[in-house]
Order: C-alpha cells, then structure tokens, then sequence
C-alpha cells in the first residue's frame, strides 16, 4: 500500500501569520482572504520505466487512480524519472508547467505565459533528460540515486486552471535487496492557490 | 616476533654511521635513455627491488598505494553491485586524475586492455621486478597517450648471472602465492625465466548480500627475458609475457525481481611478446629497432544455477601491434639527441560493438638534451600523433633543472599531454534491458540512431539527419607543469619539493540526446564537454640515520575542482538545499570542495630496519589517505550536485603494514607480516580493503 504523508506545518504557519496580521490590523477593511494551500507529501512510484504513471491531484493532496487517467482528476504523474503532465498527448486537461529557476520559497507570483504541454508522448513537457533534466544523477555514486537539482522548482498551471508551485525535495528508495530498487519514494512540497489567482 | 628475531644479536651490530647515502638511481622512463634521477628535471620517483622485497607484497596496487601522492581508486561503479563482481577492479590516482589518465608500462611497453579506463593491475606479478619508475607530470611527449598524469613503468629482472629464486606465500583468505624464477647465463646468452601461481579463495564483507564480495580467484603469470650479445656492438632481446586470470562467480540476478542464483567465471588473459635489436654503430650514435604485440581477452559466462543454461556472456579482445625504432646520437647526458618513429595497429573485438574495430596510429618523437657549464640540464622534446579516428597531436615539452649549488637543485617542466578517446567511448553500442536506455558511441551515432529507428524503437518522425555522420570526439588534452627543488642535505638526507598543477580540457562525458526512445527512455553519447584541473604540492623526504635504519617520507596536498562548476558558481547559478529544512541558498566558492573522491591530505611513511648482524630486516609503511567527498554518501542529497557539505565526507583512514625478515641459513629467509594492522573496514566504499591480513613467505636464493 502507499504510503502518505502529509506535514500541514507550512500551512499552519502561513495561518498564524495571516492571524497576527489581521489581528494588528483589525480596523482596515480585511483584504481578500489567501486561499493558497502548502503541502509536502511523498508519494511511492514502482522503480520502472514501464509501469503505468503515479498520478497526482495537487487539489485532494493525494494519488489518483489509473482509471482515472482520462479525466481532469490529476494534474501531473510520474514514472521512473519522467514526469507529464494532464494535456494534449498525456492527458485530457489543460495542464502545463514551466522548470523556474530560482529560490522556491521567495516566489510569489506564476508567470501569465510560457507554459509548456506535452505535446507528443516522447516530447514533455518537463525535461527529464540525464544531464538536461531536473535532476542530477552522478554515474560513479553507488547509491544510483536520483538527486532533484536544488534552485530549480516547477509553476504547474492545473489541469482546471488553478496555479501550483512545486518543488521536488529528495527522491530516494524503499529498502530492497536485490541490485536494483523496487520502490521510489518522491518528496516535494507545493503551494496551491484555490482562490484562481497567480499569487502564492 | 620482532624482539625475538632481533634479540640474539643486538650486539652485533653497532656500527658507526658510515656510508649509508641517499642512492642516486639510474631511471629509463624519464628520458628513454639511461639517466641518473638527479640529473633529470622531472619528479621521478623509484620504488626498488629491495622495497618489494621486504614489503614481502604480493601485490603491486598494494605498493604502490603506499607512495606519495598516490591513492587506489576504485571504480565506484563496481561497489553498489551488491555481490556482482566488479569488472573494472582498482586503479591508481596520480596527481588527483582519475586512472584512465596515467599510462602503465612494463619495460617500457604499454599494458592494454582498460576496463572502463582502469588497468587490473593483478596482472602483473611482483616476483621478477627490478625496479618501478614512477614519472610525475605529463609524459606524452615520449609516450603518447594517456600518459596525462603520469607514466608508472614496471621494469623487470634482466638475466646478468646464474640464479635461481624460489618462494612460498601464504596469507589470509587461503591467499596462496608460488614462485620461481631462474636466470641461466653462457658466455653470449642468458635467460630468464619466470613463473607464478597467485591464488585465493576471496572474502565476503557483507553477509546479508548473497555472493562473496571478492570472488575467489586463480591467476597464473609466467615470463621469460632472453637476451643475446651478437658482438659488442649488436645485442638482440626477446621477451614474451602471459598472464590468466579466472574468477569463480556466484551471484543473485533478478530478472523478473525473482532471485536467481547464477554461477560462471570470469576469464581475463593478457600476453604479449617483444623483440628488440640494439645497435651501437659508433661511440656517439646507435639506435634500436623493436616490435612489440600483446593481446588482453576478458571473457566472463554465467549460468542460471537452476537448469544450467547461459545468461550472460561478455566477450572482449584487444590487440595491439607496435614496431618502433629509436635512435640516440651524442653520449650521455651532456649532449644528447633522441629521435624515434612508430607505428600502432590496434583491434578491438566485443559483445557490446556492433562490429570489430580497427585503429591506425603512426607516431614521432625527438628529444634534445642539453648541459649547459655543468649547471644547467634542459630536455626539449615533442612527439607528433597521427590517428585514423581523432585530429593529429602534437604534444611538446620543455625541463630545465639549474644547480643552485652542488646540492641545491631547481627542476621545472612543461608539457602537453593528451589521452585519445576510448573504444567504448567511440564505438559502444548497448541498450540496457532493465532501464531500457540505449547508450551509443560517436561514432557509432549515425548507424545505432538508424537501426533504433528501424527496429521502432525511435519515433519515425524524429529527423535523424543531424547525427547521421557520427560526432567527432577529439582527445582530451591537458597541460602540466611542475617545478620544485631537490635539496640534499648531507649524504643521507634528502628533501624534496614539488609543485604541480594540470589543466584538463576536452573531457570526455556522457549527455543525453534531446529526444527520447518510444520507451520513453534516453539515448546517450559522448562528446568533449568538461574542464577541470588539479593542483597540489608533493614532498618527499630520505633520512639515513646510520647504514641499519633508513625513513622515507612523503606527503601530498591537493586541490582538484571543475571549471564548468566555478564558472556557474560565479554566475550565481548553482544553488543547494538544505536536506533537513529545505532552504535553498547559493553555492559560495568557499563552500565548494571539489570533485568527488580526491583527498586534500594524503602522507606516507616507509620505516626500514635492518639488521645485517642478525641478517634479519623490518619494513614498516604507513599511508594515511585524509576525508574525502562520496556523491549520495549515506543518501545525503543537497541538489547542487558537487561536492559542498561536510556530510559527503568520507573520514580519512591509516593503513599500517610491517613486515620482518631473517636469513635462516646462507639461501634461505623467512618473511612474516601483518597488512592494515589497524584492521580499518569500509566495505561499501573500499571493498578491496579486507580487514587485517597476515602472511608468511618462504624464500630460497642462489647465486653464481
């Protein structure tokens, strides 16, 4: 079974912060409220380059099922090392991503254009080529790990129209004995914003 | 045991401090000619017979990794294999390069047959060395390539009077080692014969993992020198070399993730044979005319436990033919010229190329050496590469050593090394059945993108026109300078200094292609991308105390980093994450440590006693290799990709081994020792240490 956590930590302070404030300022009229949601999850993907892709929902903060893959339930899936995401030749949905250099954290505001699709099955979206792709893989390292390149994260634009940051923190593998893994455990954290807006 | 051996004749030695100088060796690796090592301005270094001897090693990795500077290396892809054997064994890394980048020579020929650029060094038994000559710095301008860090030249027993040796090794792991060598000489004629039989039944460091971690092993080596005087003038040599190696494998596969167990063996051969011609025509001119062929197979077969039938098979043959000639005008070393051509055919044969491969090499070398007013020594030599697959090379170099005083001696050097791009590096085809990517040669670009199309394996709208012709790999190249001094103290105490920096360009690697195979999957090739260089400080120290007790020293600093990763860090693009809190911040270049694998500290010590009194003799060397960086170490991961956090570092070790020996009767001495007496383990990372060992040797000598 998959495993699933879920640390609303990052949440939890975003609302402590937005309550001090809104206590200071009591009497100003309130601005629209933050909708923006922050997660940190990880999520189990089979060590395979033909298994069926891990499907993610960023809204439901959780797995979709692989029946599920021809509807907007999901926004981005994962295989192996490949990731698509829900448009034209990987799903029905109008999702699209752009790799964004940069500090995660500091970013506040999804570009309006540069999107990318996947446009055909073999031609994503996001590059997850061994030296051009988003992560780092050194051939000499035992481990054979997958290492996401750090000041590189993700804007997803979701598959119904809603705005994501996301970045992928550490892949590593479940214990096995064999040479080669079984089980790789994803971990990222994203900002969803619920409200429609660009802002995180 | 020491005080035993030493305790029956502590009085009968106590001489006083005479004549126990700081031997000035004669080397042929520096210049290809005969040269007193304080005449040459190059860092040359000698491990003599006498240092094998008492070291009582049976293996040459062994001792070499105990001088300065130098460090085993072994392919970190052969550590994670999880009870696989290794197939690329250990090398040695010289001046912080990788072991692809120094050429192994045995009397003066190179060895062939790399295994992802790393030479198995078993295969050269130490029982009939003479001397070995390490040469620091680049030596392609008499060498060719890969000859980028260094040259490390093993040079045998020549057959100069009746002899015969005979010894017994017996040591951890049921390691046994069976040697005889004999020399017969008659008036005109000697030869030389030499045989081993090296075998052990291997280890296993980690008994959760199903096969031993060394597999066990029988290796044979045998070596015969014969050399003919003609006339005084006219001297003919001819040697042949064969070594074998066979490995016992016994491992899990996993080919639908069910563990099978499989069993096979591993087969590595290596001869050569060589025939030389000396010719003195005058007092100040002669030259020599050699060929030289040899021939490596590596053969490796497993068979599924459960119904016998074959797996696996892996086959790989490489050969090499070299005639060369050399000519020497003006007598040595006040004014010398050297000048020499040759002509390389080398074939390459294996599973894993889509055909056999040829290469076609010519080459040229000249070499002045000048003394200028007894003070001065300047070597000025090139040497030009002609190859059927890369651009021609022309590699110079220029050395100049000055004496300050008698002893006081400033060496300098320069010079231009290359190292060709490999077979696989060019030819490779191969398609990984698990994962599914396709790796392919430069070359072989055009043909393995054509025949993936055609198999469907690749879109067929994908535009292949680009890449039809293949991309031309060029050699890497590097640029080296050394410069130091050699200052003799008195005449048993010599010290030495030597600054070194190489400027790699061109490197080799792997990149991905910008699409994909319908599998989703990557397609890899080679291309010249990367710079990188090295830099550090070697000191070495002698001290004779008195003609019993001598103490050699060493120590290396060094300073290896990537240019592409400093540049980015200028730019302010390269930027790590915290693993524990997630914050990421710049890389600094302070924080930036360097390339992987390469210890900032290394330093050795070699403590000799001996005792002719007792005719007993202990050798005692230690080698501290100091912290160094590991990718992924204990599944840390920060993103950068380089080496920044401490949490990569690899704690420095010791490695402590001693050895004694006693004369028993006038042939006869027995030998005992204990490697890596402080039992240091790290089996993931250094599979090759075992733990402690211990070993007896049995020696007989005669001489006429």
């Amino acid at each position: 079974m998959k495993k699933k956590t879920v640390k609303l930590s990052v949440l939890a302070l975003v609302a402590l912060t937005t309550g001090v404030i809104s206590c200071s300022k009591k009497n100003n009229p309130t601005p629209a409220p933050n909708l923006s949601v922050s997660v940190t999850d990880s999520i189990q993907v089979p060590f395979s380059s033909t298994a069926p892709y891990t499907l993610y929902s960023f809204k439901d903060s959780s797995v979709v099922p692989n029946s599920d893959s021809a509807s907007l339930k999901w926004d981005f899936g994962i295989r192996f090392v490949n990731i698509i995401v829900n448009s034209h030749a990987s799903g029905p949905g109008n999702a699209a991503v752009i790799t964004q250099p940069g500090v995660y954290e500091t970013f506040t505001s999804a570009p309006e254009t540069g999107y990318a699709y996947d446009t055909t099955t073999t031609q994503t979206a996001i590059d997850a080529g061994y030296t051009t792709g988003w992560y780092n893989y050194d051939p000499n390292d035992p481990t054979h790990t997958f290492h996401p390149k750090a000041g590189q994260f993700f804007v997803f634009k979701t598959a119904d129209g809603h705005y994501v940051k996301m970045e992928i923190l550490s892949v590593s593998y479940l214990p096995f004995t064999g040479p080669v893994p079984v089980t790789l455990i994803y971990k990222f954290r994203y900002t969803y914003q619920a409200d429609g807006s660009r802002n995180f | 045991m020491v005080v035993v051996i030493f305790s029956d004749c502590a009085t009968a030695q106590r001489q006083k401090d005479s004549a126990a100088k700081v031997l000035d060796e004669v080397v042929v690796t520096a210049t290809r000619t005969e040269n007193k090592v304080s005449n040459i301005p190059l860092p040359v270094q000698v491990i003599s017979e006498k240092n094998i001897h008492f070291s009582g090693s049976q293996k040459l990795i062994d001792i070499l990794q105990m001088q300065t500077g130098l460090v085993i290396a072994n392919n970190p892809l052969g550590t994670a294999l999880q009870g696989y054997p290794n197939p690329f064994g250990d090398g040695i890394q010289m001046q912080g390069l990788d072991p692809a980048y120094t050429l192994i020579l045995v009397n003066g020929e190179p060895l062939i047959g790399r295994n992802a650029g790393i030479i198995n060094l078993g295969r050269i038994a130490v029982g009939n060395i003479k001397q070995i000559e390490i040469i620091r710095g680049p030596a392609t301008c008499l060498y060719g390539s890969d000859a980028l860090a260094g040259v490390i030249n093993i040079i045998t027993e020549d057959p100069v009077k009746n002899s015969l040796n005979l010894q017994a090794h017996y040591a951890t792991n049921n390691t046994i080692g069976l040697t005889a060598a004999g020399a017969i000489k008659k008036k005109k004629t000697a030869l030389e014969l030499f045989i081993n039989r090296y075998s052990s039944d291997g280890y296993d460091l980690d008994k959760n993992i199903y096969g031993k971690t060394i597999d066990p092993f029988v290796d044979y080596s045998a070596s015969a020198k014969l050399t003919y005087n003609i006339s005084i003038k006219n001297k003919l040599t001819l040697s042949a070399r064969y070594f074998s190696e066979k490995q016992f494998n016994n491992y899990l596969i996993y080919p639908q993730s069910e563990p099978q167990i499989v069993k096979g063996t591993t087969a590595e051969t290596d001869g050569s044979l060589f025939a030389r011609y000396d010719h003195k025509v005058n007092g100040g001119l002669n030259y020599t005319a050699s060929v030289y062929t040899t021939s490596y197979t590596n053969n490796a077969g497993v068979y599924l436990k459960r119904n016998d039938s074959l797996y696996e098979k892996i086959q790989l043959t490489d050969f090499l033919l070299r005639p060369e000639i050399q000519v020497n005008v003006g007598k040595n070393p006040a004014v010398l010229f050297v000048a020499g051509a040759g002509y390389n055919f080398e074939t390459v044969n294996s599973t894993r190329y889509s055909s056999r491969k040829e290469l076609d090499a010519w080459y040229a070398f000249v070499q002045k050496q000048i003394q200028w007013k007894d003070k001065t020594n300047i070597i000025m030599g090139a040497r030009f590469d002609k190859n059927s697959l890369y651009p021609a090379q022309l590699s110079p170099k220029l050395a100049v050593a000055y004496k300050l005083t008698p002893a006081f001696i400033l060496k300098g050097s320069i010079g231009a090394g290359f190292k060709a791009p490999d077979f696989r590096q060019q030819f490779l085809n191969f398609s990984n059945s698990l994962i599914g990517y396709t790796i392919l040669g430069a070359s072989e670009l055009g043909h393995g993108l054509q025949m993936l199309q055609k198999t469907g394996q690749i879109n067929p709208d994908i535009n292949l026109d680009p890449y039809m012709r293949g991309y031309q790999l060029s050699p890497e190249k590097s640029i080296g300078i050394n410069a130091g001094f050699d200052y003799t103290i008195n005449s048993h105490a010599v010290f030495k200094v030597n600054f070194f920096r190489n400027d790699i360009s061109n490197l080799i690697e792997s990149y991905n292609l910008p699409f994909n195979k319908t599998n989703n999957q990557s397609i890899f090739s080679y291309m010249n991308l990367d710079k990188v260089f090295t830099e550090g400080t070697e000191v070495n120290f002698s001290y004779n105390f008195n003609q019993n007790f001598s103490l050699f020293g060493g120590y290396q600093y060094l300073i290896a980093k990537d240019k592409k990763i400093l540049q980015q860090i200028k730019d302010g693009k390269l930027y790590k994450r915290d693993p524990d809190t997630y914050v990421t911040t710049l890389v600094t270049k302070g924080e930036y440590k360097g390339l992987y694998n390469r210890s900032r500290n290394t330093a050795n010590l070699r403590f000799q006693y001996n005792n002719l009194g007792c005719k007993a003799n202990a050798f005692i060397t230690v080698k501290y290799r100091g912290a160094y960086g590991f990718s992924g170490l204990d599944g840390f991961q920060n993103g950068s990709g380089v080496y920044t956090d401490e949490r990569e570092s690899v704690k420095g070790f010791v490695l402590l081994n001693a050895t004694v020996s006693k004369r028993l009767v006038t042939r006869w001495e027995v030998q005992g020792g204990i490697e890596n007496i402080l039992n240091y383990k790290n089996p993931l990372l250094m599979p090759n240490i075992y733990g402690r060992t211990y070993f007896i040797n049995a020696n007989f000598k005669l001489e006429k």
